[in-house]
C-alpha cells in the first residue's frame, strides 16, 4: 500500500514533466496539421541553454526558464516563417521530412558546439527531499511539478481570453474562415511554431533538473510526447496535462506489476513502455480523439 | 503559399551531410583500410567517442612508427567511420557498406553489445574478420559466429569484483539488489551478478529490468528501497548510471556499496554529479593502474599508454578508449603473425593470437571471446578515480560503507 502511495507521486511528478513535453508538440500538431520531429531538439537546446548558464553564470535553473522560452520562441519562429511555410499545406509527409532533417542538422550542430560528452544540472537543491507519511518526494520535481501547472494554466488562460490566443484557435478551427475573419495565417503559424518550440525549451530546462544532457537527450522524450499528445488529445492544452499526468502514473504503475505464470516470470518493470501504448490503444477505441479532445473536422 | 520543394530539398541534403560525418580515405595500394561503425550521435553518443579516440590514437601512432609490416612490405594504416546513430540496424547496414563499397579490408567494432550483434552477423555473412572491444555480451559469442572476436571480458563478469568486494567487508554485505537496463549487454551483467552472488551466499532481493529508453526510473528506485539492501547494483551505460544514481538521491536510498557496471569510468559521471559522485564502485575492463608489460610494437604499459593518450586527447584513457586500442592492437598482431592481408589467413591469426599488451593479453577462446583477461573494479574517492581491485592492483584501500546521502 505504501509503495503504491510512493507509486503514484513518482508518477504524478514524472508525469508534469512529460505534460510540458508534450504541451508544445499537441499546439503544432493540432493547429498546424505538422507533425514535429524537431521538437525533441528543441528539448535539448532548451536543457543545454540551462546548463550553459547554470555553469558560466551560476543562474539557478528556474531563472532560465525565461531565457529558454525566449530563445526558442524566436528560433522556431524563424524557422516556421522562412523555411516551414514554403511547405506549410504539402503533404503530412513533406513537413515530417522537414523537421526531421531539421532535427538532424540541430542536432549535430550540438554536437559540434557542446560535444557528445554528458553533463547534469546538479544545483544545491538537486537530490534534497521531504518525507510526507513515509513518501519520499524530491523538492526539484515538486518544483518541476508547479511550474508545469502554471505554464499549462498561462497557456490555456492566453489561448481562450487573449485575442492573439483566440486567432490560434480560430485558425485551428477553419483557415479559410479566420483568413475572412482578418486573421494572418502566416504570421499566426509562425507564432505557434515558436511557441511549440518556446515550450519544448521550456520542457528541456525542467528536465535538465532531473535527466543528465547530451546532444541526443530529446529522442526518448519526442516519442513520450508524441504519445501522450494522443493520448491527452490534439491540440489542447489541457488535454496534455491530463495525458502527462495519466503517462506517468500508468508507467510508474506497471512497473509493480509481478507475475508468475507457470515457469514464465514476468516483471512490469521491463513492460512500462508497453502497458502506457496498451493503455493508450484501451483510451483511442473508447475516445478516438484522446481523453480531452474534441471531434474536428 | 508557394510550395518551394527544391528549397526544403537542398536543405534536406544540408541535413544528411551533416548527419553522417565521414572522413574521407584514398583506398591505396599500400595502406590497410580498416571500417568502423559508431555511435557518433544517438543515446551512445559520449562511449562511440571514446571508442573512435581509442582507434585513431593506434592509428597515428602506428603510422608515425612507419605502419605495419606485412611480408616484407609496409602498410600505413587508415579507418573509415560511419555514424550508426547507435541504432543496431544502421550498424549492420554501414557495415555493408563498409565491406561492399569502401572495400575495407578489415572491420573495427562499435560501441555497444547490440550493435556489434548485427555488425557481427554481416561479417560472418561476408566473410570479413572483425575485432571489437566494445561489445561484451556472450549473446554475440554463442552463435558460433567466426569472423567475430573481442578483446574484452566478457559482460557476466561485470560486477562481480564490486560484489566480492562488499562480501569482504566488516560488516560484510549480506544483499543486493539489481537493476538493470533491458538491452542484451546490461541483462547478461544483471544476469552475472545475481549468479555469482547466489553462489558466493549474497541474497539478491531486488532483481528487475526497466526499458533501455526510460527516462524516469522512480518507480524502480521506491521498490529497491522497499527491500532496504546493503548493495546496490545497476547494469547498464553511462545515461542508465546517472539516471539511477539521481534517483537514488532523490529517495534518499541508503546502501553500503553503489556499484554500476559502465559510468563511473567516464570523467562525465563526476562531472555531472559532482560530490555525489564520491564512493561509487564501477567495474572497469582496464584501468592506467594494471601492471602488464606489453610485447614489443606499441607501448609497453598502462602507465605509458595513459600518459601518451593524455598528452594527444587531454583526458585520462578510460577503458572504452583502451578496449577500442587494443581491439587495434590485436588486427596488428594477428596480420603480422599472418603475413598476409588475406581474410581468411588473418581470421585465422586472430583464432590463435595470445599476446600481452598494456591492455592485459589478447586471447580469445573457441568463440571468439577473451575470456582470460581480469576485470578491475575502480572507485571514486574525493572526485578522483582510483582502483580497488583485485587486491595485486589497488592504489587505494575501499571506502566502506558508503556515507549517507547529502554527507560526501
Amino acid at each position: 500500500m505504501h509503495l503504491l502511495a510512493q507509486d503514484l507521486v513518482n508518477g504524478i511528478l514524472a508525469g508534469g514533466i512529460l505534460a510540458v513535453v508534450a504541451l508544445g508538440f499537441s499546439l503544432v500538431w493540432g493547429i498546424m496539421n505538422i507533425i514535429n520531429l524537431a521538437h525533441g531538439a528543441f528539448i535539448m537546446l532548451g536543457a543545454f541553454i540551462t546548463w550553459q548558464l547554470f555553469t558560466s553564470f551560476h543562474v539557478d535553473p528556474f531563472l532560465s526558464l525565461p531565457v529558454s522560452f525566449v530563445v526558442l520562441f524566436v528560433l522556431g519562429y524563424l524557422i516556421q516563417r522562412y523555411l516551414i511555410n514554403w511547405v506549410a499545406r504539402a503533404p503530412v509527409l513533406t513537413t515530417f521530412l522537414l523537421t526531421f532533417g531539421l532535427s538532424l542538422l540541430i542536432v549535430n550542430i550540438a554536437l559540434l558546439i557542446w560535444t557528445g560528452d554528458t553533463r547534469g544540472v546538479t544545483t544545491a537543491y538537486s537530490g534534497s527531499n521531504f518525507t510526507v507519511a513515509g513518501i519520499t518526494v524530491p523538492w526539484a520535481k515538486v518544483y518541476t511539478l508547479a511550474a508545469a501547472l502554471v505554464i499549462t494554466g498561462v497557456m490555456y488562460m492566453w489561448l481562450h481570453r487573449s485575442k492573439t490566443g483566440r486567432a490560434i484557435r480560430a485558425t485551428s478551427m477553419d483557415i479559410g474562415a479566420a483568413q475572412l475573419a482578418g486573421v494572418r495565417v502566416a504570421q499566426i503559424f509562425a507564432i505557434v511554431y515558436g511557441l511549440g518550440a518556446g515550450l519544448a525549451g521550456v520542457a528541456g530546462t525542467l528536465i535538465s533538473l532531473s535527466y543528465s544532457l547530451n546532444p541526443a537527450m530529446g529522442q526518448p522524450f519526442l516519442i513520450k510526447g508524441f504519445v501522450v499528445c494522443v493520448l491527452g488529445g490534439l491540440g489542447s492544452v489541457e488535454g496534455a496535462l491530463v495525458g502527462g499526468l495519466a503517462y506517468g502514473i500508468v508507467e510508474a504503475f506497471a512497473s509493480q506489476i509481478d507475475l508468475t505464470i507457470g515457469t514464465q516470470h514476468i516483471s512490469g518493470t521491463g513492460l512500462q513502455d508497453a502497458v502506457a501504448l496498451v493503455v493508450l490503444l484501451i483510451v483511442l477505441m473508447v475516445r478516438p480523439t484522446g481523453i480531452m479532445g474534441r471531434a474536428t473536422a | 503559399m508557394i510550395l518551394r520543394p527544391t528549397a526544403a530539398l537542398g536543405v534536406l541534403a544540408l541535413c544528411a551531410t551533416l548527419a553522417a560525418p565521414s572522413v574521407p580515405v584514398a583506398a591505396a595500394g599500400d595502406t590497410i583500410l580498416f571500417g568502423s561503425a559508431v555511435s557518433l550521435t544517438g543515446s551512445l553518443t559520449k562511449e562511440g567517442h571514446l571508442t573512435q579516440e581509442g582507434y585513431e590514437f593506434w592509428k597515428t601512432y602506428t603510422n608515425a612508427h612507419g605502419g605495419i609490416k606485412v611480408g616484407g612490405k609496409t602498410y600505413k594504416v587508415d579507418i573509415k567511420y560511419y555514424d550508426d546513430e547507435s541504432k543496431p540496424a544502421t550498424a549492420a547496414q554501414l557495415a555493408e557498406r563498409l565491406i561492399d563499397q569502401d572495400h575495407v579490408n578489415f572491420i573495427l567494432g562499435p560501441y555497444g553489445s547490440g550493435t556489434a550483434f548485427t555488425v557481427a552477423q554481416m561479417v560472418e555473412r561476408k566473410k570479413i574478420p572483425m575485432v571489437e572491444g566494445n561489445g561484451a555480451a556472450e549473446k554475440i559469442f554463442s552463435q558460433g559466429f567466426k569472423y567475430t572476436f573481442a578483446v574484452l571480458s566478457p559482460a557476466k563478469r561485470y560486477l562481480e569484483g564490486v560484489l566480492d568486494i562488499g562480501k569482504h567487508q566488516k560488516p560484510a554485505a549480506q544483499t543486493v539488489a539489481i537493476t538493470a537496463a533491458s538491452d542484451s549487454f546490461s541483462q547478461e551483467v544483471a544476469q552475472g551478478a545475481a549468479e555469482w552472488a547466489a553462489a558466493h551466499g549474497l541474497k539478491v532481493v531486488y532483481n528487475n529490468k526497466y526499458p533501455d529508453t526510460a527516462t524516469d526510473v522512480s518507480s524502480i528506485i521506491s521498490a529497491v528501497k522497499a527491500t532496504n539492501p546493503d548493495i546496490i547494483l545497476n547494469a547498464g551505460h553511462l545515461q542508465d548510471a546517472l539516471l539511477v544514481h539521481k534517483g537514488l538521491k532523490e529517495q534518499n536510498v541508503p546502501a553500503k556499496i553503489y556499484g554500476y557496471s559502465v559510468g563511473p569510468d567516464t570523467p562525465d559521471f563526476t562531472n555531472s554529479l559532482g560530490k555525489d559522485a564520491n564512493d561509487v564502485l564501477g567495474g572497469a575492463q582496464w584501468s592506467d593502474a594494471v601492471k602488464y608489460h606489453g610485447d614489443p610494437g606499441f607501448y609497453a604499459s598502462a602507465k605509458d599508454y595513459a600518459k601518451a593518450f593524455e598528452a594527444a586527447y587531454h583526458h585520462r584513457p578510460d577503458y572504452h578508449n583502451a578496449e577500442s586500442t587494443a581491439a587495434c592492437l590485436a588486427f596488428q598482431y594477428a596480420i603480422q603473425a599472418a603475413g598476409s592481408l588475406d581474410t581468411e589467413k588473418v581470421r585465422d591469426a586472430l583464432a590463435k593470437l595470445d599476446k600481452t599488451t598494456f591492455f592485459g593479453i589478447l586471447k580469445f577462446d573457441s568463440r571468439g571471446i577473451n575470456v582470460f583477461k581480469p576485470m578491475v573494479v575502480n572507485q571514486i574517492q574525493n572526485g578522483r578515480l582510483v582502483t580497488v581491485y583485485p587486491p595485486g592492483l589497488a592504489e587505494a584501500k575501499v571506502k566502506y560503507p558508503a556515507p549517507p546521502w547529502g554527507q560526501r
